[in-house]
């Protein structure tokens, strides 16, 4: 009987060494995954044991802070977001229900210090739980301008340092209290999608503003220059229906600047038609439609811009019988997002050269040394110097005597470039306002881009003066 | 040096590592040295020392090993209890104090377990007995009918003893047997069927354990009756296809029990696609994950994991009954859970050595049989807690929380060291029997005189 005792054994062995493989696959190959999973007890535990990073705005403020607790004989954090709701989509929270979002989410292995080698040093005692600090670009000054211009509507404003894309305001209307999101989140209103981030995921009828991408490729493509002349009957024939002026304006001989001054449709549909829709897409493409911009925010809070509908084809360029007329005045079944539209301005006032946008300007240790500092790059170019002056030329006009002349910066001495828009709806109550543009126009640190919904003024009048505090502000924080 | 200097001495690791453990835990709660379970730790030694007393008068020969391996595994449990809930760890002191008693009567009162021989049958009805009070008398708890309510709040749970009644049924049974069932004496489509005449009986004490256990829906239980039953059919005859045959009886009996009761199918969906439905019927086993993977290679340390929430509930529900192995492993890691995965090794490889060593068929069948159980039932709960196997609600040997569980399981292996004692003291004779031996060279001496 001795062999089958020994075969017994040997079986029931081979049992604990499978329980032994089976151990080990949890606790060792598959436990990063396991700590991943959202509604893991034990990570957010874990989380509430690490003095978690600040975020800071770029002047200096906390926008988010931990404080110590002491449960069972523990010290726990919690988490405090002393501005409440300013720069709330951006900021973003962290909670146990509701996981993570915007900076809170993006940033979190810095914020949680659990980059390069701090979670071995943590491991072996070498180094506190403690997380980095991230910096912002956002400075609450322009950022808190917006928000006021914005309280009470819905809408959208993203102000953007041209030479760099560093985000300089980013906000979105209605908006919520960060505080209010991790203690009590069902208490908070859910009228108008105060989550959603407009500014990156809103999806608008770009109107007029459009037309700026429009000329852009119009110079580039070397058959326009600001002085060519077109003539306007106030109707422009296309096989999808006639194209009319806002307003029902005839506007008869005109150069290509008045074009723009008066945001005249005929003519940028004629220039559509002439441009073809190869050469329109190419031009959106170097300003970034088409793709989500790679700003440093969770891929489900932003959208990408261009054409959406059957196919979800976002350029034109490989599209065929689409009405290019239509495109190169901003309808069309368009749909932007108020950070491209401001990409495009800053474009513009960037010599051409479209900047990545970026939220972060640095992060540091507890120490203050510095662990990341954010680097400019350059996502398309979209016309060289010489055009771009042209058509910056072209945009202080627009506020100088056209349609964007509430934009204007003149007490303060700023020369305004821009573009307002204005995409109606069937109800004129429920115009879509914008306004992009950039300032000072000789030397731009702040491009923006205003939306503001369900509004039945002109952008030039709902838009335009919000865009001016803004760069105001910006100019002011300098 | 004696088995039992060596049991002696085996055992003072034991008691260091439940000790520091329990300063460990109690230092993580207090932030300073706290004395609190110093007392209930020496109380625990005191009854370990207390079965090591009775061992060196009644049974001088048993295996050295055994109950210092059982020191640890209880050391381990202790602590972490005491880890989850100091109430908890001081009412285990208890019934550990009450299972010592229990083995110490073991060894006094069956000096020789042989005599079982004698009762084979009225110690199978006795198994189908306790779980038909089961039956009628239980509590209903979280689904299953295990628990009898005796006086005070407290509940005993009959299945655990059963387990052991079933051992030494089935080993006199079988021994009585085994050259019958040995030798098939006709094959059936090219498969060995044994003589019904002789399977019968012990078929019939299965089915009737196997119906109770299903009418109290103790899933678990009947998986591990009827794992004991198939090794130890192998054990009695040595033959691979009877064993092979039955498992594939059990799994068609699985398949159908899937198939009828409700309420395991909801586990096997656990079981199967526990994230699936991470807050319902996946919510103890993901937890269960969640907390091995958090623990990682080398664990957090003791008291440290996250097992207990700012209410004082457990993370993982039946964290102290069903999830012990989950605790441990989450606290001290990979290299933790390995280790006690280790020390039940250890305590099965022992108990084989035991059942080689004995002289008689009965002797080998009893002590290959409880081991089994006790290495089956360790298999079955700690691959329930790491998805191994479905999850069954059966303890974790000398570390769930639980009365029943202790009591019995000490009880166990008091009858492995009786067994062992009688084998190797085969040519060794007793202390009562070198006394007379003493006696009569003393009275040589003075006739010679």
């Amino acid at each position: 009987m001795n062999r089958s005792i020994r075969r017994l054994y040997l079986t029931l062995a081979a049992g604990f060494g499978l329980l032994m493989l089976m151990l080990g696959w949890w606790q060792v190959v598959a436990a990063d995954d396991l700590r991943d999973r959202t509604g893991n007890l034990q990570t957010q535990q874990q989380e509430r044991l690490i003095d978690r990073g600040r975020i800071l705005s770029a002047d200096g403020k906390a926008l988010a802070r931990s404080r110590p607790r002491r449960v069972q004989g523990q010290q726990v954090y919690e988490r405090r977001y002393p501005q409440g709701a300013l720069a709330a989509h951006v900021v973003g929270y962290t909670s146990d229900e509701r996981g993570k979002t915007g900076v809170e989410d993006f940033y979190n292995r810095y914020l949680s210090g659990s980059f390069g080698t701090e979670p071995l040093l943590q491991r072996l005692n070498l180094r506190e739980k403690r997380g980095a600090d991230v910096q912002l670009s956002i400075d609450t000054r322009v950022q808190g301008v917006a928000e006021e211009h914005l309280a009470g509507r819905r809408g959208a404003v993203v102000a953007l340092d041209p030479s760099t894309g560093q985000v300089l305001a980013m906000a979105s209307a209605p908006t919520f209290n960060l505080q209010t999101a991790i203690t009590d989140f069902p208490s908070i209103p859910t009228e108008g999608g105060p989550f959603l981030n407009r500014a990156t995921a809103g999806a608008y009828a770009p109107g007029s503003t459009f037309k700026v991408v429009t000329a852009t490729a119009a110079l580039e493509s070397g058959r326009f220059t600001a002085g060519s002349t077109f003539r306007d009957t106030g109707r422009y024939s296309t096989p999808g229906g006639d194209i009319r002026n806002f307003g029902g304006n005839v506007f008869g001989t005109h150069t290509l600047t008045t074009a723009l001054t008066n945001s005249i449709n005929t003519t940028f549909a004629s220039i559509g038609d002439d441009l073809g829709a190869a050469r329109l897409g190419e031009t959106m493409e170097a300003y970034g439609f088409g793709e989500r911009p790679p700003i440093d925010l969770p891929d489900d809070q932003v959208r990408s811009s261009g054409r959406r509908g059957p196919g979800d084809r976002l350029l034109p360029n490989d599209e065929q019988g689409i009405d290019v007329a239509r495109v190169a005045i901003g309808q069309e079944r368009l749909l932007v997002t108020p950070l491209q539209m401001a990409m495009v301005a800053a474009g513009v006032a960037n010599g051409g050269t479209v900047m990545a946008p970026q939220l972060m300007r640095r992060i540091l240790d507890r120490g203050g040394s510095e662990v990341r500092r954010a680097t400019p790059r350059p996502v398309g170019e979209a016309m060289d110097a010489a055009t771009a002056a042209e058509l910056a030329a072209m945009m202080e006009n627009v506020v100088r005597e056209g349609t964007g002349t509430a934009a204007a910066l003149s007490s303060a001495g700023v020369t305004v470039a821009g573009k307002t828009g204005t995409a109606e709806s069937d109800d004129p109550n429920r115009n879509q306002a914008w306004f992009i543009g950039f300032a000072p126009a000789e030397d731009p640190v702040v491009a923006v881009a205003v939306v503001i919904e369900d509004t039945s003024e002109t952008g030039g009048i709902a838009a335009a003066p919000v865009a001016a505090d803004v760069m105001r502000a910006a100019i002011e924080a300098r | 040096m004696t088995p039992r200097t060596r049991e002696l001495g085996l055992l003072v690791p034991a008691a260091l590592l439940g000790v520091l453990g329990a300063a460990t835990v109690a230092s993580v709660r207090a932030d300073d040295l706290d004395l609190g379970p110093l007392p209930g730790a020496i109380g625990v030694f005191a009854v370990f020392v207390a079965m090591h007393v009775a061992l060196r008068v009644r049974a001088p020969q048993a295996d050295p090993y055994l109950l210092p391996v059982v020191g640890v595994l209880v050391a381990i449990g202790l602590v972490e209890l005491d880890r989850i809930s100091p109430a908890l760890a001081a009412d285990q002191a208890v019934w550990i104090a009450v299972g010592g008693a229990a083995f110490v009567a073991t060894i006094v009162l069956l000096p020789d377990h042989r005599v079982l021989e004698r009762y084979t049958y009225l110690i199978g009805l006795a198994g189908v007995g306790l779980l038909l009070i089961t039956m009628i008398f239980g509590t209903r708890i979280n689904g299953a009918k295990l628990w009898i309510q005796i006086g005070g709040g407290q509940t005993v749970q009959l299945g655990e003893v059963t387990k052991i009644l079933a051992v030494v049924f089935l080993a006199a049974y079988l021994r009585d047997k085994r050259e019958l069932l040995a030798i098939p004496t006709r094959r059936r489509l090219g498969v060995p069927v044994p003589p019904m005449a002789a399977l019968g009986p012990v078929l019939l004490f299965l089915v009737a354990c196997l119906a109770l256990v299903g009418l109290l829906n103790d899933f678990g239980t009947a998986l591990l009756l009827v794992g004991v039953f198939l090794a130890m059919i192998y054990l009695a005859t040595g033959r691979v296809a009877y064993t092979v045959i039955g498992i594939g009886v059990v799994l068609v009996g699985c398949l159908a029990v899937y198939a009828a009761v409700p309420r395991i199918q909801t586990r096997v969906d656990g079981w199967l696609q526990p994230f699936d439905d991470p807050q319902g019927q996946g919510y103890q086993l993901v937890q269960s994950l969640y907390a091995l993977g958090e623990g990682g290679v080398f664990g957090p340390g003791l008291g440290k994991a996250f097992l207990v929430t700012d209410d004082g509930g457990t993370v993982i529900p039946f964290l102290q009954t069903d999830f012990m192995f989950s605790a441990v492993a989450s606290e001290l890691g990979y290299i933790g859970g390995v280790g006690l995965l280790l020390g039940f090794l250890l305590l099965i490889q022992r108990g084989f050595i035991i059942a080689a060593q004995a002289n008689d068929g009965f002797s080998k069948l009893l002590a290959g049989g409880l081991t089994a159980a006790i290495g089956l039932q360790a298999i079955l709960i700690i691959g329930g807690v790491t998805r191994l196997l479905p999850l069954t609600g059966v303890t974790l040997p000398f570390l769930s929380y639980g009365g029943s569980s202790v009591v019995t399981n000490f009880v166990l292996v008091a009858l492995l060291l009786v067994i062992s004692n009688r084998s190797r003291a085969g040519h060794v004779p007793s202390r009562r029997e070198r006394r007379r031996m003493e006696r009569e060279a003393a009275e040589r001496e003075a006739v010679a005189a």
